[in-house]
């Protein structure tokens, strides 16, 4: 058994050998064939045959050279790979001699493939790429449904009770995010981390366990400051600490205080959100270390709702027993707690619901680069199927031919399959590099922050395999049709039929539809890169409402050294004040929020006599808290009353000032200054408004109109700050300098956000802008270069095939130019049904980009026709060339040699 | 192509048998020519047994890949060149085992067809 096993390895590698060229050839075989056909024949004259027939007999009796040659080609290599190797170099020379049909086919494929893994990768970046945990698709978000971002949040007690009551869950978590200034030893600099504040069972909960040390025990969990240990994030210990095994059980100072490292966690696990890669994990009782001043509130107050809950069902659940029974504890906790868990529902959601429910816009614009994309693929892989079947005839008369010769049936199929493989392959490496080029124009969207926080847009595998697959699935159907058609038909009939014979009526038709329909599509899009182009360069044109030139920032948060408030407070007066004298400092203020950075804080505002809605007592505004400069300093005009003063100090009476989107809102047609709001709620105090400042962009270029209102700096403290400097020269030179300012106060306070105003405009608004109109933009061009590949397919086709019928109306009279005509107008017919389709379509594109984007992408009727206009020129023109290109071809028919070519 | 099946199907039922008819004549006869295999196959089948040379051949080629046996170019009586083959120690344990198989099946199948009759 086993030499037999042996043996036939042993042929096996002789053949591979002899497949991979150490082979005897093919001349020797033959001499070997010819000296037996000799013997045999001495043998016949022996016996007394003519040697003139003695060796036609030996022939006879032992069979043809060329029979046996082929056998013995068989037996020699792997016949497989053999084959393999000589269908493709016969099919390489099949494209090579159709470079048109080719290219064609390449290109369609290419840009289908292409537009697929970059949207895909748009939306696993942006949206769908699951958490580096294990069964990531079966983690759960649960709380109460923050209404102002659609998140699901919680507090602490109501944490307790829902995590003691429910059974739906294997285990429940919560964790807040923090930032920290972090510090290897006591004397080094800090620097500013973000990590998670966990409850005990988050690793279990998420189900991931320490690489290094240990999880957290449970008793770490349950006095609040007194357990200070950490869990490393791995890029953390990596890049700031060696990966030095033996940090555990030594301390890292966080915050100023020092916490012992018990654990690192596993490399590739970077928490729970899509971006933000935690450098460290610390028990959520340790919350008082992180918010000095907040003291143990976390604890106690069921409205301070900063966590998120997650965790996974418990076996056998089903989300909808989820969430029934967190509708029960909800009404339960809300009669309980009136005062603080009013319409306090209870959701749970999967993480990728809570991602897409946080994140509309995104998930809007993610689907429908999607489909687009989709639609894109099955256009170009109509396009090549066309084009294939558009050959067909052509093929099926040559495999006919090659039949009748004797080849055998699977090796036709074969080498077809092989012929549309090299398409579909081609195709495929040429749609990664136009996919990669995508992603290379994605990537310029950065988020500017110093914190870990990335968007790494890669390649998305699942999206390319998908793309391949389709490409190929489809390119190898379509191109077994010849074959199969071959097969089928009869010889002496397919090597006589005419191309004309008339079957594929219907198909024609189909594809007239077709072109149609991505002559449509591809207008749509076009108009709507005009659109997008035309309302983007208006939007950066106007700019933000304030200047972003010889503007340097930096932001401190002292509390991360667990400054008091009164010590906060001085320092940031401090620092405003020693930046002020600072040569080449013009002036210098102090921002909570810096437009453009992230999003604004949010302040309950109750206007004295307004009448909100039932169910509603205030209404949730952005706002922001700034000192007396800040106005001058960023270049925001004061319309009505006054910038605020020094003199707007906590003893004064409140003021504020609020833009004018927030007075139009509430006062519309009145003054709002001197009028009067509450702030914090219904019960809160009056602030009475001294200014209304111009409405100027605040998180994005694009924003509608957004109500806003600023605190004064001395009357409403806060944690962390940004200092706008206004400087003479170029902002960036002083860098050094503002951070020298800080150090000069306290050199352990992590600085952040260093850089100019220019630089974060241009990353938040300018790049993200240019990459959405080259993205919309390319889509148009893609759409119509497929819509144009496929009309002229289809028109050469045509011609093709009624190169007979064409000859004919020559031959008998027919000009040229109107053979031209007829041609073309039937190609143009096409066009012209898509362009009308398309264009009406269109009419729906601005409220769309509207919906999308910002209120005032819309334009006026008359930009509006020239956009239409220029589209539809630009595809006539575009259409006209693909179809005269095959027009003119037919109008050159030569009426003797179409009769008689068949 | 029902020709060709056929000729595939004799082929098939040939392969093992012809393997161990090369190997006994070349283990019998000493270092042997395609032609003189096929000769001597034939004389001893009287006739019986006339092998085409694209079922010979692939078999002595598949039985060189296999190592069991061994061809060279060599020079016949009449002095023309022809390729000889000669079993090779591999060669002959496998015709060994081979032809014990073969006696014991051979001996199953006579009792059994003895019994039939």
């Amino acid at each position: 058994m086993i030499a037999r096993l042996i043996a036939a390895l042993r042929e096996w590698t002789g053949r591979a050998a002899a497949t991979a060229g150490r082979r005897r050839d093919d001349a020797d075989l033959e001499r070997e064939l010819r000296a037996h056909l000799e013997l045999a024949a001495e043998e016949a004259e022996r016996r007394g045959q003519p040697p003139a027939r003695a060796l036609r007999t030996a022939a006879l009796d032992a069979g043809g050279v060329a029979q046996a040659m082929e056998a013995l080609r068989d037996q020699r290599g792997l016949p497989w790979v053999d084959d393999l190797a000589r269908d493709l170099r016969y099919g390489c020379r099949m494209l090579a001699r159709s470079p048109g049909f080719t290219a064609i086919s390449v290109i369609s494929l290419a840009i289908g493939i292409g537009a697929n893994c970059a949207a895909f990768s748009f939306a696993d970046t942006l949206l769908l790429r699951p958490l580096p945990v294990p069964r990531p698709s079966e983690l759960l978000v649960a709380g109460q449904v923050n209404p102002f971002e659609d998140s699901l949040e919680s507090s602490y007690r109501d944490f307790l009770d829902i995590r003691d009551r429910s059974r739906s869950f294997e285990a429940l978590a919560a964790y807040t995010k923090s930032t920290a200034g972090f510090a290897a030893s006591v004397d080094a600099p800090a620097k500013l981390t973000i990590g998670l504040l966990v409850t005990g069972n988050f690793f279990h909960a998420v189900g991931v366990q320490p690489q290094l040390g240990r999880d957290f025990r449970p008793d770490e969990d349950h006095v609040p400051g007194r357990d200070a240990v950490v869990i490393l994030g791995h890029e953390f210990w990596t890049q700031q600490l060696g990966a030095d095994p033996a940090i555990l059980g030594r301390a890292i100072r966080l915050n100023g205080a020092a916490f012992t490292v018990v654990g690192v966690a596993p490399a590739g696990f970077t928490g729970v959100d899509q971006f933000t890669r935690f450098q460290f994990y610390a028990p959520l009782m340790m919350w008082p270390r992180f918010a000095p001043d907040a003291g143990t509130r976390l604890f106690e107050a069921r409205d301070d709702r900063r966590l998120t809950i997650t965790g996974r069902l418990a076996a056998a659940v089903t989300m909808a027993q989820a969430q029934s029974e967190l509708t029960t504890i909800g009404a339960d906790l809300e009669r309980a707690h009136p005062e603080t868990n009013r319409n306090g529902r209870l959701l749970v959601r999967t993480e990728l619901q809570n991602r897409i429910a946080q994140a509309p816009p995104v998930a809007t614009l993610v689907a429908m680069l999607a489909a687009l994309a989709l639609g894109v693929l099955f256009v170009a892989c109509a396009n090549v199927a066309g084009l294939i079947a558009s050959r067909a005839p052509m093929r099926a008369r040559e495999m006919a031919m090659r039949l009748a010769i004797g080849a055998g049936r699977g090796r036709l199929v074969r080498q077809l399959v092989t012929e549309s493989l090299l398409v579909a392959m081609a195709g495929c490496a040429l749609g990664l590099a136009v996919g990669a080029a995508a992603i290379a124009l994605f990537s310029q969207i950065q988020i500017p922050v110093d914190l870990p926080i990335t968007t790494v847009f890669a390649l998305d595998r699942r999206a390319l395999v998908f793309s391949i697959v389709v490409a190929i699935a489809s390119a190898v159907l379509v191109g077994l049709a010849p074959a199969v058609r071959a097969a089928r038909t009869d010889l002496t009939a397919a090597m006589k039929a005419t191309d004309a014979a008339g079957h594929g009526g219907r198909r024609q038709w189909g594809r007239r539809v077709l072109v149609g329909g991505q002559v449509a599509v591809a207008v749509v899009l076009l108009v709507m890169a005009t659109f997008v182009y035309r309302g983007f360069a208006r939007e950066l044109r106007s700019g933000p409402g304030f200047a972003t030139d010889h503007l340097l920032m930096l932001s401190v948060a002292p509390k991360q050294l667990r400054y008091s408030e009164a010590q906060t407070q001085q320092f940031f007066e401090r620092l405003a004040v020693s930046a002020r004298q600072t040569p080449g400092i013009v002036s210098a203020a102090l921002t909570r929020y810096m437009p453009m950075d992230g999003v604004p804080p949010s302040t309950a505002i109750v206007p004295e006599g307004f009448e909100f809605p039932p169910g509603q007592d205030s209404a949730l505004h952005a706002s922001s808290i700034v000192d007396e400069d800040y106005f001058a300093t960023l270049g925001v005009p004061i319309l009505q009353g006054r910038a605020f003063r020094a003199a707007d100090a906590a003893a004064a009476p409140p003021v504020a000032i609020v833009n004018e989107a927030l007075a139009n809102r509430y006062w519309s047609g009145r003054t709002a200054v001197g009028q009067r709001f509450r702030i914090d709620g219904p019960r809160g105090p009056w602030v009475e408004i001294v200014g209304v400042a111009r409405t100027t962009k605040y998180t994005f270029a694009l924003e509608n109109p957004k109500p806003f209102v600023y605190f004064p700096f001395r009357q409403r403290p806060a944690d962390s700050m940004f200092l706008l400097a206004r400087t003479s020269g170029d902002p960036a030179s002083l860098a050094a300098t503002c951070r020298e300012l800080v150090r000069a106060l306290d050199v352990n306070l992590p600085i952040a956000n260093v850089r100019t105003m220019d630089e974060l405009y241009r990353m938040r608004s300018v790049v993200v802008l240019d990459v959405i109109t080259a993205t919309i933009g390319s889509m148009g061009v893609m759409g119509l270069t497929l819509a144009i590949v496929g009309l002229y397919g289809l028109v050469a086709y045509a011609v093709s095939r009624r190169t007979k019928e064409i000859g004919i109306r020559i031959a008998i009279g027919a000009g040229r130019w109107r053979v031209l005509r007829m041609v073309l107008g039937q190609g143009l017919l096409m066009v012209a049904a898509g362009l009308a389709a398309g264009l009406l379509a269109s009419l729906g594109v601005g409220p769309l980009l509207s919906s999308i984007f910002s209120s005032r992408m819309k334009g006026d009727a008359r930009a509006d026709a020239s956009a239409f206009a220029l589209v539809a020129a630009a595809v006539l023109a575009a259409a006209a060339i693909a179809a005269y290109i095959p027009a003119r071809r037919a109008a050159r028919v030569n009426p003797t040699e179409a009769l008689r070519a068949e | 192509m029902p020709n060709r099946d056929k000729a595939r199907a004799k082929a098939d039922v040939l392969q093992g048998t012809l393997d161990l008819m090369v190997l006994q004549t070349l283990a019998a006869l000493g270092s042997q020519h395609g032609y003189a295999i096929a000769a001597r196959l034939e004389q001893v089948s009287s006739g019986a047994l006339r092998l085409n040379m694209g079922t010979l051949y692939p078999a002595l080629m598949r039985l060189e890949q296999r190592g069991l046996i061994r061809g060279d170019w060599g020079v016949t009586d009449t002095s023309r060149k022809a390729r000889f083959y000669a079993i090779t120690a591999a060669g002959r344990r496998e015709l060994r085992s081979e032809k014990a198989e073969w006696q014991r099946m051979t001996a199953i199948m006579q009792a059994l067809l003895q019994d039939e009759a």
